[in-house]
């Protein structure tokens, strides 16, 4: 019976109108030249997730990590002070990358080419027959990168930040402390790699319009008869990240082992106290992190841009605790797999979206008014291009990207 | 001569040189790779065991199992992948299964 509930309200569409209505220029979504801004306008110039506090436990822990959009190997690591920094993965000799393996532990990071010897602080320790050379060892230190945490998420800023990160997240650094992935000490990962732009694939993920086509079965219990097409019951705007809180329908009709593997997920969250008020809120921090605050599928996911027409995706889903039985062992390894069947039906059609983009037969494309989220980061990464050129030509900001379209 | 599997779950013993798997890409793996009437059948016997197979391990340290219940681990650790063709995708499996092979899993706390 439906009688008794109240509908499916979601955001109506005059609520949305202050971000615009107009079609949005194709070229950005599949133009090189326009990629090639965007390295400087949008990755120099923001916070990127890059990793997770859990995975740099002990002193002398290290991940690497590659930016593609700006040609950068991140070495980062925890020093024996317990402070993680960021630095160039580049031996300030010659320019040699100093880290090959994808993460570990070390006590000091050495050149393979000359053996200059790095501490976990950045600080050159030796060089073999340093007195040699021309310059103090204090001058040698590795290239640092500014580094910030919030939420137990590691975030980087290749550029000058002109604000600190929980300033940049406003609203949404708090929310971020309440999500499940604040206290994860261990991860369940997937990657893809994807021919198609970043933008085009992170939109996919921030549009419920295409649910109900793409995910008929394993996306059932995200649409119904209230709210077909599952759109969200809120959307929210900071800056140029955004928010939305996601809806379920309450008459699911689960199937057996789908009910047992996601019940036992929900006894868990709710015995180890991550079941907190942020479950159904999804944020989206500019330019390319998604983050779910559900503690069923507490998942992550980043959009990394390898040119124009070429990403990659990265999604984890954080847990708390390492596994402590059978049941959570297994209600793990079904959450993983169930999101996993989700993120892979969408790839396909993110490619063909690409392919038809790349022929230029549209001048633009279009969002509907619930497909907000999608218009919002357009807007932001248009702004941000737009005053970019515009800085460097010495001219006021255009208003659109039809400028060079 | 010890158990393949627990005592109460001899019923899955014939499907124990398949879907014992160790490794989350390993069991991913072989849910696409599969015969479907053996995946099916596979399904069919070991579902209604769930809970059951799962009370039974949570009584024993997770990261001591003796061999017979790390077998029956390993066993429900693949049911869960392949529930997901059998209750939910149905006869989307075959295109879902080419589409899942660009996901390749990197980290599990079950060891990937």
């Amino acid at each position: 019976m439906h009688g008794e509930r109240p509908g499916f309200q979601g955001m109506s569409d005059d609520s949305l109108a202050w971000l615009g209505t107009a079609p949005i220029p194709a070229a950005p979504y599949h133009d090189p030249a326009w990629f090639e801004l965007e390295r400087e306008a949008v990755f120099r110039r923001s916070w990127l997730q890059v990793g997770h506090i859990c995975e740099l436990p002990d002193s002398g822990s290290f991940i690497r990590r590659e930016i593609e959009a700006l040609n950068v190997s991140l070495l980062i690591v925890r020093g024996r002070d317990g402070e993680i920094r960021a630095f160039h993965n580049v031996c300030t000799h010659r320019g040699t990358q100093l880290v090959e393996e994808e993460s570990g532990r070390r006590g000091t990071f050495s050149c393979p080419y000359h053996r200059w010897s790095f501490g976990t602080d950045g600080a050159l320790l030796a060089a073999p027959d340093f007195e040699r050379f021309f310059i103090d060892k204090a001058d040698c230190a590795l290239p640092r990168v500014a580094l910030d945490i919030c939420g137990g998420l590691i975030f980087v800023h290749l550029g000058t930040p002109d604000k600190g990160l929980r300033d940049d997240l406003g609203p949404y650094a708090t929310m971020l402390d309440g999500f499940p992935a604040a206290q994860a000490t261990t991860f369940s990962e997937y990657v893809y790699e994807i021919d198609a732009n970043w933008k085009l694939t992170y939109d996919n993920f921030q549009e419920n319009y295409h649910l109900r086509f793409i995910h008929p079965r394993s996306g059932a219990p995200a649409v119904g008869e209230d709210n077909p097409f599952g759109y969200p019951v809120k959307m929210g705007f900071h800056g140029p990240h955004r928010t939305q809180t996601i809806w379920t329908n309450p008459d699911p009709a689960p199937k057996p082992v789908q009910a047992q593997s996601f019940g036992r997920a929900a006894r868990f969250a709710m015995a180890d106290g991550t079941a907190g008020p942020h479950s159904r809120d999804y944020l989206a921090l500019f330019p390319n992190f998604f983050i779910l605050g559900s503690p069923a599928q507490p998942f992550s996911h980043t959009v990394w841009p390898i040119d124009a027409r070429r990403s990659r995706g990265v999604i984890r889903l954080y847990w708390q605790g390492e596994d402590d039985c059978a049941s959570r062992r297994y209600a793990r390894e079904y959450a993983m797999a169930s999101a996993r069947d989700i993120h892979a039906e969408d790839r396909d059609v993110i490619e063909a979206g690409q392919r038809g983009l790349n022929s230029g037969a549209l001048k633009h494309i279009h969002f509907q008014a619930q497909e907000a989220l999608c218009r919002h980061l357009f807007n932001a990464v248009d702004e941000r291009v737009q005053a970019w050129r515009a800085e460097r030509t010495g001219t006021t900001p255009v208003a659109r990207a039809e400028a060079i379209a | 001569m010890t158990a393949l599997l627990p005592a109460a779950f001899e019923a899955l013993v014939p499907f124990a040189d398949r879907w014992v798997i160790d490794g989350s890409i390993a069991r991913a793996a072989r849910r696409g790779d599969a015969d479907p009437a053996d995946r099916a059948a596979f399904f069919t016997a070991a579902a209604p065991l769930l809970d059951a197979a799962l009370a039974h391990l949570d009584r024993y340290p997770i990261d001591t199992l003796p061999q017979a219940e790390q077998r029956l681990m390993d066993m429900m650790l693949t049911l869960a992948h392949v529930s997901l063709t059998e209750e939910i995708l149905g006869d989307q499996e075959p295109a879902h299964a080419r589409q899942r092979q660009s996901m390749r899993i990197t980290r599990s706390p079950a060891g990937a």
